[in-house]
């Protein structure tokens, strides 16, 4: 019983982050200026706005006993979630950046440095 | 005591407190994927609105008492990494491939 409470009020505190993450990085979605900045907002909306709360979704599920017995099941199934969506999201939006970056889609405006540019130039001259 | 409410009627309370918070952020995320001025901040917006879907049907299936939302969270997170690679594949050899 105790241990139940315990649970879901780590699990809500977990959901209650997730959630301040969720609205951080939609404002800065719409409001950064190019696609590589935004690049940061979507990390932000991902881990900390997907993958902290489905941990604290889990925990959640794991404490209520009114869902029945398949609390375990929706418990694993937000694991599993969690999980996938911490490998999946830096390796797409990883691989989405270097595609842009290419195909030149957008410029790249606020630049201090920019070492795969300057690689591609070593390799066009040869 | 912190039992004077139930474990049900306190989870239940949080997560209608904490819906109206998940539809603001989606509203603000359509808007920009609505917005976008390249084909990748479209893709960047999508990419961000369906991982916190995936979440947010999660928390929607502990309200509803429903398990078989559980899945559909799943398929939603790998289907906006193929949508992922298959538009930087595009974007690199303006070519879908088979």
């Amino acid at each position: 019983m105790v241990l139940d409470w315990v649970l879901v009020i780590l699990g809500e505190i977990l959901i209650a982050i997730g959630i301040f993450c969720d609205l951080v990085a939609s404002i800065g979605m719409l409001r950064f200026p190019n696609f590589y900045v935004r690049l940061h907002a979507c990390t932000v909306g991902t881990i900390g706005g997907a993958f902290v709360p489905l941990i604290g979704a889990a925990l959640v599920a794991a404490g209520s006993e009114f869902l029945g017995t398949y609390r375990w099941f929706m418990a694993g199934g937000a694991v599993v979630t969690a999980i996938l969506i911490l490998i999946l999201a830096p390796a797409g939006s990883h691989a989405l950046a270097r595609a842009t970056h290419r195909a030149k889609v957008t410029p790249v405006y606020p630049k201090i440095a920019d070492h795969l540019e300057e690689d591609e130039k070593l390799l066009e001259e040869g | 005591m912190v039992s004077e409410m139930s474990i049900e009627a306190h989870v239940t309370t949080f997560i209608l407190y904490a819906i109206p918070v998940y539809i603001l952020a989606f509203t603000l995320y359509i808007i920009r994927a609505l917005k976008g001025p390249s084909i990748s901040d479209i893709v960047l917006a999508i990419d961000a609105l369906t991982y916190d879907l995936a979440a947010f049907l999660v928390i929607l299936s502990i309200l509803f008492r429903s398990p078989i939302l559980i899945p559909t969270a799943i398929v939603l997170a790998l289907w906006v990494y193929a949508l992922d690679i298959y538009v930087a594949k595009y974007l690199e050899a303006k070519d879908m491939g088979e």
